[in-house]
């Protein structure tokens, strides 16, 4: 585990980037109210109290995504990583969580360990999961019922494992942007944003 | 003899005392009776007196001791005497206890004889009787045996005894009971034979009820049984009933038959006509775009024709233009090589041209700069004069300032020195000195360090000026060096410098113009990019198939086919309830219909099945209040016909028709009228009018309508009847 080593290794980087994924997407399905608020409890993690579902099938399709994603993650071979949330009715995208990750290649020939302490690391997660429970403020609220889905840009060469197939980008039409902030283990950079259906044109 | 001395001593004693007191008072009276007057000699006398009291006294003392003496004298002699008789007696006594003494001794002799004698018995006697004890013994452990023997034997038969008496009263007690059982017996018996009596009954009664039950279940199934055919019957009829409008369907739906088969065939062939005008529409289809694209090409030919055309023209007038011998191209090239040749050649020139500028140039700049640096050379050496001057100034006025100050404080120590004594104000003087001196030297110093500051800022006013100056040399030299080069070049470099700046120019622009569009782009990337655009060819995007997404689109439409499903049901479900609220006797009667048409209702609730049996036994009332009305009223209406002999009809409101039992032809019958009063009235028959006598008579006339009609009645009897 990297938290008792002084230094990230590539593995270790991937570990914590896909936890922060696991978090992140159960704070967005939570503050968006995708899945009722009961469903949730309440966990501690980066010196804060973040949500976390009880649901067995969600659970089970975010361990699935979240693993396939952490050995992408080795691989340096993903590019994004994109929360989607559908409108079932209109079958319109309305909200797209898109998370851009940049992969320092050279950790994979050297095998040594960088400098970074994991409690910065922490930090800087924890300031862009509070963004993100912050952005809810200025989002449009979702009225209708609501789904989401889980995309990966990953390189073109890469072999598609079993249970995943190639979707389109589910881009938003008529979308406004905001930039969020990013969080680098050394290895991996992630850069945060989101988009959302401008409400005037819906 | 004491004792007799000891009375006489008490009575001389009492004697004496008796005298006393007498003498006593009488020598009081005669105190008293010498009177008052001399106090002197009663003084006297009283005193004589009471010496003589004194004396008297001292002499009762005297004979009180003088007695008491003598009783003591007494006492001893008595004591003497009686010690002396008791001394006598102890003598005797001793004399008889010596006697006793040796009585008791000869005594103890012949006792301690018989001493001997009697232990020797008693040691005889201890021998038998340990023997006699011994025996006792052996008797006494015999006797114990006995005793134990007894005690046991009496033990035993005590328990015997005791047993005796409870088998006894074990026996009594089985006896009562006996009896007592003996007793319950006979009652019991007694209500066994009750019990057999009432057996007997109920189950003749029993038997009774079986054959009372056999019949009615006989009954019940006779009536199940008639019931079901009843049901059966309802059943045909209604069957029947659908048959018959069926039936009278058939012939409709024979001829839209026949229609339908004579469009089927009209159809058919206008399908195969479809068919093959399909494929003449697909030719021409076929043939036009070919022919809009033969047009399209055609028009672009022409249009390449007319460019071509107009290519050469232009080529051809190329020579027209130049003024040079060109018909065909071959002219043209050999020209143009010639004009290259040329140019060549004129460009060698140029270049040679141009390095001698370039090495006069040179030479000229290096004069230049050697001019420049004389020239900067003179100017620091001016500067350094002005300096030096502006030193010597200053230094003339610090050496004023100096003179002036020392001036001041001489006449301040003059001042000092004449004004005041010495000893009084020297620390003053001394301390005013020394401040005096310490202003002094930081004015001093202030003024140095101004005066540094003011040497750098010429200095460097200085430098910056000598720069300045070169500077200006340098564009004074350049812009000769320009204006001798523009003056120097032939016309063709200038036109090249002019070509050349323009070609700058345009390059600029179109940097910058690119520089714009690169920008653009940029923040359309970066756009797309935060959209979520991607390269196809680089990138690709995956999703889980199972994912959340997929899976609620799927529920929701399940769920929506589900609700579409549902809505049919109930349309169906409405439309039938709303038919068969039209026929619910229908329903009623035939069973089978009912659960035909109920399989397509919802589950029934509690409610609807109560109200369904209440409206089917309110119904079932209803139907046998009907045939029982009806009956009756059959069974009425036949008594009235027999008795009264008029069969009566309501034809319509308020119109009766009778009918006569002996009416000659069917249609005889009279109308009759309750009119709005309640009277009835005769209407016109053609029967009524063959009886216009008997009308008059007992309507008009009598008007009695029982009358009337049983005069019909009796007038139609006479005529049936042959007398």
């Amino acid at each position: 585990m990297t938290s008792t080593l002084k230094g990230i290794t590539l593995n270790g980087s991937a570990e914590l980037v896909a936890e922060f994924f696991s978090f992140g997407i159960n704070s967005i399905l939570y503050q968006r109210g995708i899945y009722p608020p009961e469903t949730f409890t309440r966990v501690s993690h980066y010196d804060m109290s973040l949500h976390l579902t009880t649901d067995p099938k969600l659970k089970n399709y975010l361990t699935n995504v979240v693993s396939q994603l952490k050995e992408w993650l080795f691989e340096c071979t993903v590019q994004k990583f994109v929360l989607v949330i559908t409108c079932l009715q209109t079958n319109k995208v309305l909200e797209r969580w898109q998370f851009d990750i940049e992969c320092d290649k050279s950790a994979k020939e050297i095998s040594a360990p960088r400098e970074k302490s994991i409690k910065t690391i922490q930090d800087e997660i924890r300031s862009v999961i509070r963004q993100i429970t912050a952005t809810v403020t200025f989002l449009p609220l979702l009225e209708t019922p609501c789904a989401f889905d889980l995309l990966v840009y990953t390189d073109k060469d890469l072999m598609v494992p079993d249970k995943w197939e190639e979707s389109g980008p589910q881009i938003i039409d008529q979308s406004e942007e905001v930039r969020l902030r990013s969080f680098t283990t050394s290895i991996h950079k992630v850069n945060s944003m989101v988009a959302y259906k401008r409400t005037d044109s819906a | 003899m004491d004792l007799e001395d000891d009375t006489t001593v008490l009575t001389t004693l009492k004697s004496f005392n008796s005298f006393i007191s007498r003498t006593d008072p009488p020598q009081r009276l005669s105190e008293h009776s010498a009177g008052p007057a001399n106090l002197q000699s009663q003084y006297k006398r009283s005193m004589e007196l009471l010496e003589a009291a004194d004396k008297v006294q001292s002499k009762n003392r005297y004979l009180q001791l003088d007695q008491q003496k003598k009783q003591m004298e007494l006492s001893h002699k008595r004591a003497r005497y009686e010690l002396e008789r008791a001394a006598s007696d102890s003598a005797r006594d001793l004399e008889h206890e010596v006697d006793r003494n040796q009585d008791l001794l000869g005594r103890i002799k012949k006792l301690e004889e018989r001493e001997t004698e009697a232990t020797k018995n008693l040691s005889e006697q201890v021998t038998v009787n340990r023997s006699l004890r011994k025996n006792l013994d052996g008797l006494n452990r015999k006797l114990e045996e006995r005793d134990t023997r007894l005690n046991t034997a009496n033990q035993t038969i005590i328990s015997v005894r005791d047993e005796i008496r409870e088998l006894k009263q074990k026996i009594q007690n089985q006896d009562s009971a006996v009896s007592s059982q003996t007793v319950e017996n006979q009652e019991l018996q007694e209500q066994l034979d009750l019990q057999r009596r009432k057996y007997q009954e109920v189950s003749q009664l029993c038997q009774s009820l079986q054959a009372a039950q056999t019949s009615c279940s006989e009954h019940i199934i006779k009536i199940k049984e008639l019931e079901r055919r009843l049901a059966l019957q309802e059943q045909d009829f209604a069957i029947v009933r659908n048959v018959k409008s069926e039936v009278a369907k058939v012939p409709d739906l024979e001829k839209d038959v026949k229609r339908l088969r004579e469009d089927n065939a009209f159809l058919r062939e206008s399908r195969e006509n479809c068919s093959l005008l399909k494929e003449e529409v697909e030719g021409l289809r076929r043939k036009l775009e070919r022919m809009e694209k033969a047009k399209e090409e055609l028009m672009n030919m022409e249009l390449e024709k007319e460019r071509l055309g107009e290519k050469l023209r232009a080529w051809e007038n190329i020579g027209q233009s130049t003024g040079l011998n060109i018909r065909k191209p071959e002219d043209l090239s050999r020209e143009v090589i010639q004009i290259q040749q040329i140019e060549i050649s004129l460009k060698e020139q140029n270049y040679t041209l141009n390095s001698r500028v370039r090495s006069a140039e040179r030479s000229q700049s290096e004069l230049r700069a050697e001019l420049s640096q004389q020239r900067s050379k003179t100017l620091e050496e001016q500067k350094k004069r002005e300096a030096q001057d502006a030193l010597v100034r200053r230094l003339q006025k610090r050496v004023l300032l100096l003179t002036k100050e020392r001036d001041g404080m001489r006449a301040i120590l003059e001042s000092y020195d004449s004004a005041l004594a010495p000893t009084e104000y020297s620390p003053q003087l001394s301390k005013r000195l020394r401040e005096a001196e310490e202003v002094l030297q930081r004015t001093q110093n202030h003024n140095t360090e101004m005066e540094s500051q003011l040497t750098k800022a010429q200095e460097e006013t200085g430098t910056l000026k000598l720069q300045l100056q070169t500077v200006e040399l340098e564009l004074e030299s350049l812009k000769k060096q320009q204006a001798s080069a523009a003056d120097s070049s032939s016309s063709g470099t200038k036109e090249e410098v002019s070509i050349l700046r323009q070609k700058i120019e345009d390059l600029e622009a179109e940097r910058q113009r690119l520089e714009q569009q690169n920008n653009v782009l940029e923040m359309r990337l970066e756009r797309h990019n935060l959209q979520g655009d991607y390269d196809p060819v680089k990138t690709r995007v995956l999703h889980f198939k199972m994912n959340p997404t997929a899976t609620a689109k799927q529920q929701r439409q399940q769920d929506v086919e589900a609700l579409r499903e549902e809505v049919t049901r109930l349309r169906e479900l409405v439309r039938s309830l709303q038919d068969g609220g039209a026929a619910v006797h229908l329903q009623d009667d035939s069973g089978a219909h009912a659960a035909a048409s109920r399989s397509l209702s919802l589950p029934p609730s509690k409610e609807v099945l109560d109200l369904r049996k209440q409206m089917e036994s309110s119904e079932l009332r209803n139907q046998r209040l009907k045939e029982v009305f009806q009956r009756k009223i059959q069974e009425f209406r036949t008594v009235c016909y027999v008795l009264t002999g008029y069969q009566i009809d309501i034809t319509t409101e308020n119109q009766y028709r009778l009918t006569s039992v002996y009416a000659e032809h069917m249609d005889d019958s009279l109308l009759f009228k309750k009119g709005s009063n309640g009277s009835m009235q005769l209407m016109e028959t053609e029967f009524s009018k063959t009886l216009g006598e008997m009308v008059a008579l007992h309507l008009h006339h009598q008007k009695s309508i029982p009358a009337f009609l049983s005069a019909v009645t009796l007038d139609l009897f006479s005529r049936q009847t042959t007398v």
